[in-house]
């Protein structure tokens, strides 16, 4: 998963600048990879490849904005950072609302575009990792029996051994059992833990990865 | 001089002596008509006779006819011895140069010749005259050679017309002498009488002493007329000539005094039936004519009597108050003074016609003279009205004669109150006031009107004396009449030149202030085409800074990028020279251009803009396209507006649709440049408008932008249209002249 190295992805139609941009990055150590549009970026990029997005807001076809959409719908975003020409306030306003990491105008230095860099690759890193952990946990929530994932709930819903075995019309025992068994299997230590792991999954449920179907 | 009119002289003595010569030639075998009168040459009577004699022989002159004349001087001589002397002194006298025809005057004459006839000239035909009617018919019948007219000595009619003028009458007084003639007169007075009227009384008083006449004659009344044939002897026994007599008794007598003789016409009498003693005496001429031309006495038709007329003296008409108009029509009327028409008729229509040729004269030169006075009032009024509308109009007027190479020149002065300044220049120093860079094309246009006729227009500037150039309009036009003369005017037109200079700079500035406006539109776009060259700039740099913190030095590497440094920093420089053309503000500079490489540069100035509006451009561009003649900072002002238009017109198009299509293309001597939109078109009622000044259907727009670019293209002896698409989306088109192959 994460075999490749962070890379920088540059969509921009002017191919002197590209060229430019990719040479002041790769002076600097990062992986890059140019589109001179949207459509290109789009056909040849390989998703699983972590890094972030220069992205230029002026292109033909596609446009930068269109293209975060786009991107927003087929999951985990690659962090972007806008170029443009002209400081457009309600145009970086609108890219930083829908999740853009930076809104850089050019001429740009390598300052300011590197530190986006680093940013937006330790960004990507960061929700990666992040993704990796749902999906472990989701995974581990997929071992649960049926009658493990009721208790839970009803632990989830603040609710006593003693009242879980009641509303289940088991005995006491039963539930210790069942919670020492969903403790051991979604590998918490505490209740406190697996509360926080149940919410993460809930979190997770509102946007889920394509990769793994709804339970 | 002399000499010529000395010949005249001798030549008309010659022609005298030469007829002098005929007259005697003729005369030497002369016809002798011998006339032989009963009294004395001097009496009136006789004078008459003789008169009318000689005229009807002249008349004939080819008969040779001479007239000799003699008289009996009855009644002072009578006697038988005296008629035998008579005779024998006629017949000794005639004896070489008998006479051919014998003419005898009154009674006594008439009874000589009959009674000593045989002693004389027995065989010479007799023509007797004034002989009484009745007292010739006592002695018929006469010898057929005895021939002649009597006379009728007419009391009744004499009295009958007398009466009829003096109605009041009732007596006829009768003045006679006292002898045989007296008494003959008497009988054939009373003889007539009888035929009159019976309350007409006769009364004779002969033989009275001349004052016993005056007194009697002196107390008639207006009942009385009196009648006197004259008498030779008075009642004192003196001897007098009747018309001697008659003066007399006109004289004396209160009454109106009638007479049997024409002689006595003159003496106071007022007339009577008469005949004429000159007609007689032409009567007998021609009687006399006949016989010498060979004819028979017996053949010679006569008439029966001599014809009497009635003989008027009018002063005596007019004394007795006679009214004219009972004056038969036929009468012989003496002494009548003509009246001044009939006595100068001629003089008259001479002075008439002189003076009515005069009038005419006068009334023609007095209506010349008052039509000159109008022409020269007309004139001067008109001369008046041009001056005065050359003066409102600022025109000066001049008329340059080649001939007399005169140039007269009329100025409209500074001064309303004097409206005419008249010059007379040279046409040099008309020319030297000329601009020297006109003055060439002023002298071609002259010459030029001269020679072909036609029309001069011509405009040109002048130097004032301070040096102010001001600029005139000359128009004129060779004289008809006279081709070595031109006539003009001259207008200043420097405030119209000045109004045309400013309002071509004001055209200029809004040119320059519509694209500084277009420009501002495009901003962001020409800020992005700006920063793309900057930005790349920027990061190849500070990517070889890094390189070289490194060793060894990728040397391949870093040219590449200085190379890119430099291809991007000159093309921040281009972006910057059109634009820095684009926002000077100059005159216009046309030069040749291709339009192609118009349409393109000026696509990348907008490239930006229509990215960031999502409008797809697509260029047509005809390949090989001849240049235009243009000014490019204009064009591509055009061009940019037609480009954001049609962007503008796209705002509500979907996304995908949003296409721009800019094709060139050549369409015979023209090439047509097209910017087609997708948008919703043009309303057809809006099409002719689009073009007009702040038509805008914009809210922020001024609508000047197509107005402008109209202006440029009409500018460029061009053209710009605007269509609809059948697939929607307007098109608007310009033709641009393909520049003259030089």
């Amino acid at each position: 998963m994460t075999a490749s190295a962070p890379t920088v992805f540059i969509v921009d139609d002017d191919a002197p600048l590209c060229r430019a941009l990719a040479r002041l990055l790769r002076e600097h150590g990062w992986p890059t990879a140019a589109y001179a549009s949207a459509e290109d970026f789009l056909a040849q990029r390989d998703a699983q490849t972590p890094g972030c997005l220069v992205l230029d807001v002026s292109l033909p076809g596609l446009d930068g904005l269109a293209l975060q959409r786009r991107l927003a719908q087929d999951g985990p975003a690659l962090p972007i950072i806008f170029l443009t020409g002209h400081g457009d306030i309600p145009m970086s306003v609108q890219a930083v609302k829908a999740g853009a990491l930076d809104f850089l105008t050019k001429p740009v230095s390598a300052e300011s575009l590197l530190a986006a860099v680093r940013a937006g690759v330790a960004q990507d890193a960061l929700a990666r990792r992040s993704l990796s952990e749902t999906v472990a946990l989701r995974e581990r929530f997929a071992g649960l029996t049926q009658r493990e994932r009721e208790v839970l709930a009803a632990l989830a819903a603040g609710k006593l051994n003693k009242q879980i075995a009641g509303d289940m019309n088991v005995v006491e025992q039963t539930v210790k059992f069942h919670r020492a068994r969903i403790m051991e299997r979604m590998q918490a230590h505490t209740v406190a833990e697996l509360m926080h792991m149940l919410a993460r999954l809930e979190l997770a449920q509102d946007n889920p990865p394509t990769a793994t179907p709804r339970p | 001089m002399h000499a010529r009119r000395r010949c005249v002289l001798a030549m008309l003595l010659i022609a005298a002596l030469m007829q002098v010569g005929t007259l005697w030639a003729q005369s030497a075998p002369g016809r002798n008509v011998l006339v032989l009168f009963s009294n004395g040459r001097l009496l009136p009577a006789n004078v008459e006779i003789d008169r009318g004699l000689a005229e009807g022989l002249s008349a004939r002159p080819e008969m040779r006819a001479e007239l000799s004349a003699e008289f009996l001087d009855a009644p002072r001589f009578a006697g038988a011895a005296y008629a035998d002397t008579m005779a024998t002194y006629l017949r000794k006298k005639y004896a070489a140069h008998a006479p051919e025809v014998i003419v005898v005057v009154g009674t006594e004459a008439l009874d000589f010749v009959l009674s000593k006839r045989a002693q004389m000239f027995p065989t010479v035909p007799v023509i007797h005259q004034a002989v009484a009617v009745e007292r010739l018919r006592s002695l018929v019948p006469l010898p057929a050679d005895v021939i002649g007219v009597p006379v009728d000595l007419d009391f009744l009619g004499t009295a009958t017309q007398a009466l009829r003028w003096h109605p009041a009458a009732r007596r006829i007084v009768v003045v006679t002498g006292s002898g045989e003639w007296d008494r003959d007169w008497q009988a054939r007075v009373r003889q007539a009488a009888a035929k009159l009227d019976g309350n007409v009384s006769l009364e004779f008083l002969a033989g009275l002493p001349s004052e016993d006449l005056r007194k009697r004659l002196g107390a008639l009344g207006s009942d009385s007329i009196v009648f006197t044939p004259g008498f030779f002897v008075d009642g004192d026994g003196r001897s007098v000539v009747p018309i001697e007599s008659a003066r007399f008794v006109a004289a004396v007598s209160a009454a109106p005094v009638y007479a049997p003789y024409p002689t006595f016409i003159g003496t106071g009498v007022v007339g009577g039936s008469m005949a004429s003693f000159v007609d007689t005496g032409r009567l007998a001429a021609q009687i006399a004519i006949a016989l010498l031309g060979g004819a028979a006495p017996a053949s010679v038709e006569l008439p029966q009597s001599m014809p009497n007329r009635v003989h008027l003296d009018w002063r005596q008409v007019q004394r007795w108050g006679i009214s004219p108009e009972t004056v038969p029509a036929d009468a012989v009327v003496r002494h009548r003074e003509p009246r001044f028409w009939e006595a100068y008729w001629h003089y008259l229509l001479i002075a008439g016609a002189v003076l009515l040729i005069q009038s005419g004269l006068i009334v023609a030169l007095l209506l010349e003279r008052r039509r000159r006075r109008r022409t020269a009032a007309a004139l001067a009024q008109s001369e008046q009205r041009m001056s005065l509308a050359a003066h409102a109009a600022r025109l000066s007027m001049w008329v340059w004669d080649l001939g007399l190479k005169q140039n007269w020149l009329r100025t409209p002065s500074r001064r309303s109150t004097d409206l005419r300044t008249d010059h007379f220049t040279d046409f040099n120093e008309v020319l030297s006031d000329v601009h020297p860079q006109d003055r060439e094309s002023v002298d071609a246009a002259v010459k030029r009107a001269l020679s072909s006729g036609e029309e001069i227009e011509v405009e040109y500037r002048t130097a004032g004396p301070d040096g102010e150039v001001r600029w005139m309009a000359a128009r004129g036009r060779a004289d008809q009449g006279n081709p070595q003369r031109l006539l003009g005017v001259t207008l200043d037109i420097t405030p119209r030149k000045r109004a045309e200079a400013q309002a071509e700079q004001d055209r200029t500035a809004l040119r320059h202030m519509t694209r500084v406006s277009l420009l501002g539109q495009l901003s962001a776009s020409i800020a992005h085409q700006l920063n793309q060259p900057l930005a790349s700039i920027l990061s190849n740099a500070e990517a070889a800074q890094e390189m070289l913190k490194r060793e060894p030095v990728d040397m391949p590497e870093l040219r590449e990028i200085c190379s890119d440094i430099v291809a991007e920093d000159h093309r921040a420089a281009d972006v910057i020279r059109h634009l820095g053309v684009l926002f000077k503000r100059g005159e216009p500079l046309f030069a040749p251009l291709d339009v192609n490489e118009l349409v393109r540069d000026t696509l990348e100035l907008t490239r930006t803009n229509l990215l960031t509006r999502q409008v797809a451009a697509s260029l047509h561009l005809a390949p090989d396209l001849p240049l235009v003649d243009g000014d490019r900072v204009q064009l591509q002002q055009l061009l940019l507006n037609l480009i954001v238009n049609a962007a503008d017109a796209m705002e509500a198009t979907p996304m995908a649709e949003r296409q721009l299509t800019i094709s060139t293309a050549l369409s015979g001597p023209q090439i047509q440049l097209c910017v087609a939109d997708r948008g919703p078109g043009i309303p057809g009622s809006d099409l002719d408008h689009v073009f007009e000044p702040f038509w805008s259907t914009k809210g922020a727009g001024m609508g000047i932008g197509l107005a402008i670019c109209r202006s440029i293209a009409t500018a460029h002896r061009g053209s710009l249209t605007s269509s609809n698409a059948q697939e929607g989306g307007a098109i608007f088109c310009t033709l641009l002249p393909v520049r003259a192959t030089p």
